[in-house]
């Protein structure tokens, strides 16, 4: 017999649903199935995670492209939302993998691969805070503070903006915060070399790189 | 419409255009691309990436112009959507130049439009392409350009440092920094005996404040020099790339228009991203004036366009400009390998020569994807010019070109997934000589005996 809590009806529809992008149907199969029953989290773990990580897995063999992929973390955003609606009302929490507050730095725009990094991690389970593009230091810690965050993901495209990343890493020396947050990095003008030059906890080429390296610094 | 009644409808589109969430005008701007491939029947072949289909081109430059007026560009300060009639941007199209002069002096060159299999050989504008650069080898790197035969202008490359410190933008580490590497650029043609070579960029300006600390005639970029003003991927732009483009008219100054679609991206595969070029130069002659158009196509996890979408993008965005426009286009090869491999410089090649059939003057080259500093150097750009020019002298055509870059492409295509990053320019070159290693030299040389052998008809190069 099968541990599965998820009916195959719903398990099918939501996933389809979630891989195509439908944010509204994506919602309404979400409400039908804990309507009738059907454990919340038992949609994230056996459905909306699995979906999203396939769709992840598509997209970096580019069998898909970035807006599929943008729509499916779309409608899975949109399903956790309602899941977690359900939680709260039930008094029980949503288990997330780890919390990352992730952003670009001061004074950069280019936000397409946090973009890829935020939908990976979301697809692994992780719960995302997401502040945006040209994020100062100090925003990027109160979002940490605030969203009670596991690790911090600074990006930076140009090499005129990296020293934004330098800023985060000293903020948190500054504030004595370093043993709280793992504070990693990526984007095209940093390496490895420059994440250990500003002490930063870690460096990661690649979107599924960035998840790794948090599964990594999270102990699993 | 008159320059600054352009200007002022630009501005007051980006205030009163329809509001919508940055997500919401991708997915739309995505939708509509794919339904105008499949309305305007736009195909691809992975074993034509040089098609020879003047109706394609057509439709192809068709698709673009509709996808600007649906969907418009987007001003990612406001959130606001800016729309264009028809009308207007065929009014703007037909304003822009057809020729521009670049540089000035006896090193003055004239740029212009060029048709498909155009007879006669592209400029060829070229240097770091805005990759990063340490600060200690920035001159004898921007002299490894501009000493070359075969470059008619220098680009710049962006600096990582500014006497040892991290360079910030939107602070004054920014503006010295500009106006430093500036200076070196304009050092480095002096050096070379072409002090009025055209400098086409200030790269490591990233904010307008640092583009427009450029501005200084004497020892910083003259009118006759350029500054590029950039979209976002995609069809996106902000106050501050349009903050440049009064000071750049008020200066005299040549605008470049730099697109970056992403082929994987917003745009999707090679058909959409051909479509979404067209649309990006169409809204850089709208918005920024441009009087000449730098098209950088971006592969999404490798920064390349060296592969087969690459070169299909490159190849129908370019015939559907030269054939609907009159403009002056650039186009750029970013490369996997890097300097001191033959896998550059077939690379190289195989984009040189599809760029030269297809109507664009050269811009370029980006090596390594720009992943590893200094990896980029002045053999492999003079390089570039040498194979433009001689596909034009060997009467290449669209489709001894596909063959060609298809041969080319079976050289290099393994290294996508493990690429030869090769040797930063400090190891390429020497760097008081400024000239390359016999290594680097000899690269060069085996692979221009095998494009000559493929059928492209050389003079005598600098490293021969």
């Amino acid at each position: 017999m099968s541990d599965e809590k998820v009916p195959k009806k719903f398990k099918d529809e939501l996933s389809k649903s979630i891989a195509g992008g439908e944010v509204a149907a994506a919602e309404e199969v979400t409400r039908k199935a804990i309507s009738e029953g059907v454990d919340p989290l038992a949609l994230i773990q056996e459905v909306i995670v699995p979906t999203l990580t396939e769709v992840g897995r598509r997209f970096s063999e580019l069998e898909i492209f970035l807006p599929e992929l943008m729509a499916a973390g779309q409608a899975g955003n949109a399903c956790s939302e309602v899941v977690e609606g359900a939680l709260l009302q039930s008094g029980e929490d949503m288990q997330s993998r780890g919390s990352i507050v992730l952003g670009t730095v001061n004074g950069d725009i280019h936000d397409i691969g946090k973009n890829i990094v935020s939908s990976l991690f979301q697809a692994h389970g992780y719960k995302v805070v997401d502040v945006g593009k040209d994020v100062s230091a100090a925003d990027f810690i109160d979002a940490a503070e605030k969203n009670k965050a596991d690790i911090i993901g600074a990006s930076a495209l140009m090499s005129i903006t990296r020293a934004g990343c330098r800023e985060v890493a000293d903020l948190l020396r500054e504030l004595g915060l370093e043993e709280k947050y793992h504070f990693i990095i990526g984007g095209g003008s940093t390496d490895q070399n420059y994440a250990n030059e500003i002490g930063a906890d870690g460096y990661a080429e690649t979107a599924a790189g960035a998840v790794e390296l948090a599964n990594s610094l999270l102990g699993e | 419409m008159f320059m600054t009644d352009r200007l002022l409808e630009i501005y007051q589109r980006s205030r009163g255009g329809e509001f919508m969430k940055e997500v919401e005008y991708d997915l739309k701007l995505s939708r509509r691309v794919q339904e105008l491939i499949q309305e305007y029947e736009i195909t691809y072949d992975p074993g034509l990436v040089c098609p020879s289909d003047d109706a394609m081109a057509d439709r192809v430059f068709e698709a673009g112009l509709q996808l600007l007026v649906d969907v418009g560009a987007y001003h990612l300060d406001t959130q606001r959507v800016m729309k264009f009639s028809k009308a207007e941007v065929l009014d703007a199209l037909r304003q822009a130049p057809d020729s521009i002069r670049l540089g000035e002096g006896r090193d003055m060159v004239v740029a212009k439009h060029r048709g498909v299999e155009d007879p006669n050989p592209p400029l060829n504008l070229t240097g770091p392409a805005g990759q990063a650069c340490s600060e200690e080898y920035y001159l004898p790197n921007l002299i490894s350009y501009a000493q070359e035969p075969y470059v008619h202008a220098i680009e710049s490359g962006a600096t990582l440092t500014f006497n040892g410190y991290d360079i910030m933008a939107g602070t004054l580490m920014e503006v010295m920094a500009v106006q430093r590497d500036a200076a070196t650029a304009r050092e480095a043609v002096r050096r070379v005996g072409k002090p009025g070579m055209h400098i086409g960029d200030a790269a490591t300006g990233m904010t307008a404040v640092g583009k427009m600390a450029a501005s200084e005639p004497r020892n910083g970029l003259r009118p006759c020099d350029g500054r590029l003003v950039a979209q976002m991927c995609e069809l996106k732009t902000d106050d501050d790339q349009l903050n440049r483009v009064p000071h750049l008219l008020n200066y005299g100054s040549h605008i470049i228009n730099l697109m970056t679609p992403l082929t994987g991206g917003v745009g999707g595969g090679p058909r959409g991203v051909a479509i979404v070029s067209v649309a990006e130069t169409l809204f850089g002659v709208m918005a920024y004036h441009a009087t000449y158009h730098y098209l950088s196509i971006t592969h999404i996890k490798r920064a390349n366009n060296s592969d087969p979408w690459g070169m299909y993008v490159l190849s129908m965005a370019g015939q559907a400009m030269s054939r609907n426009s009159h403009i002056v286009w650039t186009d750029d090869p970013f490369c996997v390998s890097g300097p001191v491999t033959d896998e550059l410089l077939y690379e190289v090649a195989g984009h040189a020569m599809l760029g030269s059939v297809c109507g664009y003057t050269q811009h370029g080259v980006g090596a390594t994807g720009g992943f590893e500093p200094d990896h980029h150097s002045g053999l492999e750009a003079g390089f570039q010019g040498e194979v433009g020019i001689a596909a034009t002298r060997s009467g290449i055509t669209r489709e001894k070109a596909n063959e060609i870059a298809l041969a080319l492409l079976e050289k290099y295509a393994d290294t996508f997934d493990e690429p030869k990053r090769g040797k930063p320019f400090q190891e390429a070159y020497d760097v008081k000589s400024v000239k390359p290693t016999q290594e680097w030299q000899d690269c060069y040389r085996r692979v221009k005996e095998e494009l000559t052998a493929l059928g492209l008809e050389f003079t005598e190069g600098p490293w021969d």
